[in-house]
């Protein structure tokens, strides 16, 4: 593990120096502001846009404080995991094509703690990330539309926080079976799509799934989700990450091969 | 809320955008090899909000 250190602090300047550690937060802290924004000023936007008859007369109810927060993991469901996937599609299938893995795998290298290294400054940046956009969202909610209690959004940001740790994770172990960043992201967004789609279609037939866990992490706003079952999903999530971990690991000491020079 | 704290409450979102086009923008010109044409990224980056800037990180900057 003494490799595990400097592999880590490599795997940190690499992403200072590629500016990942500016761009991404920057980016949920935007959908969390955007969210509570654009509704308080819906009003005004639809007047700017002028699409309204004279005299039209339209009730725009108010949304809850809960409904804001609740938009935002939409948003983040949606744009901020495309945009996850998009950063970290690359992390190992692209070292391999550029050519920095031939200075690493020269060397006597532990594959778990190559892998260990890049999934923790990864899943490091992308929860910063995802807490500070629920946070500033957070602020935002109650500037403009009213007190949540804090306690329930650390609830469900620190549930939703496991799925972003799954889809991270899958990213990583695509990038390192695949042969190129793109293809990765591919095979990414295709689970991620499929994942839903099959919760959607045969969903409600079990209630213990990992793709639910956004969904009870929304509930602990309004209400307490059912316990057992999400505790359930966030053991099988546990275990899909573990078993995804030593996958990344075997499959990337595999593809050391295809290393291009 | 009145019309000052209102552009004071808006004022981050305005900061980030423009935080993120010279992030990019200042990475664009320093790069001696980018993914496509200079130019067309400069366009990209400082014409599409948000998206393109992180157009530009993720397929711009050729570290794939």
């Amino acid at each position: 593990m003494k490799h595990f250190g400097i592999l880590m602090q490599k795997e940190w300047r690499e992403n200072i120096r590629n500016y990942k550690i500016y761009w991404i937060p920057a980016i949920f802290i935007l959908l969390g502001i955007t969210e509570p924004a654009v509704n308080y000023f819906l009003p005004q936007i639809l007047e700017a846009s002028g699409g309204l008859p004279e005299g039209a007369v339209f009730e725009i109810p108010t949304p809850t404080p809960e409904q804001i927060l609740m938009a935002v993991l939409q948003q983040f469901q949606t744009i901020g995991m495309a945009v996850l996937i998009l950063a970290y599609m690359a992390t190992i299938a692209g070292e391999r094509k550029s050519g920095t893995a031939t200075l690493l795998y020269v060397r006597p290298l532990s594959f778990s703690a190559y892998f260990l290294s890049k999934w923790v400054v990864a899943a490091a940046i992308s929860l910063a990330s995802v807490w500070l956009g629920f946070f500033s969202g957070y602020y935002y909610t109650r500037l403009f539309f009213g007190e949540v209690e804090i306690i329930k959004l650390l609830q469900m940001i620190g549930f939703y926080s496991f799925w972003v740790l799954l889809i991270l994770t899958i990213v990583l172990a695509a990038s390192a079976a695949l042969p190129n960043g793109g293809l990765a992201a591919a095979a990414a967004f295709a689970l991620y799509v499929l994942l839903q789609l099959a919760d959607g279609l045969l969903g409600a037939n079990w209630s213990v799934s990992p793709v639910k866990i956004p969904q009870y992490a929304a509930t602990w706003l309004t209400g307490n989700p059912d316990l057992p079952s999400l505790w359930g999903a966030v053991g099988i999530t546990v275990v899909i990450i573990l078993v995804l971990f030593g996958f990344g690991s075997w499959i990337s000491r595999k593809n050391k091969a295809k290393t291009k020079v | 809320m009145d019309q000052t704290t209102l552009i004071l409450a808006l004022l981050p979102i305005l900061i980030i955008q423009l935080a993120l086009m010279i992030f990019a923008l200042v990475d664009l010109i320093k790069n001696p090899n980018p993914n496509g044409p200079k130019w067309m990224w400069g366009i990209f980056i400082v014409v599409i909000n948000i998206i393109g800037p992180i157009l530009y990180f993720v397929i711009g900057r050729k570290n794939y």
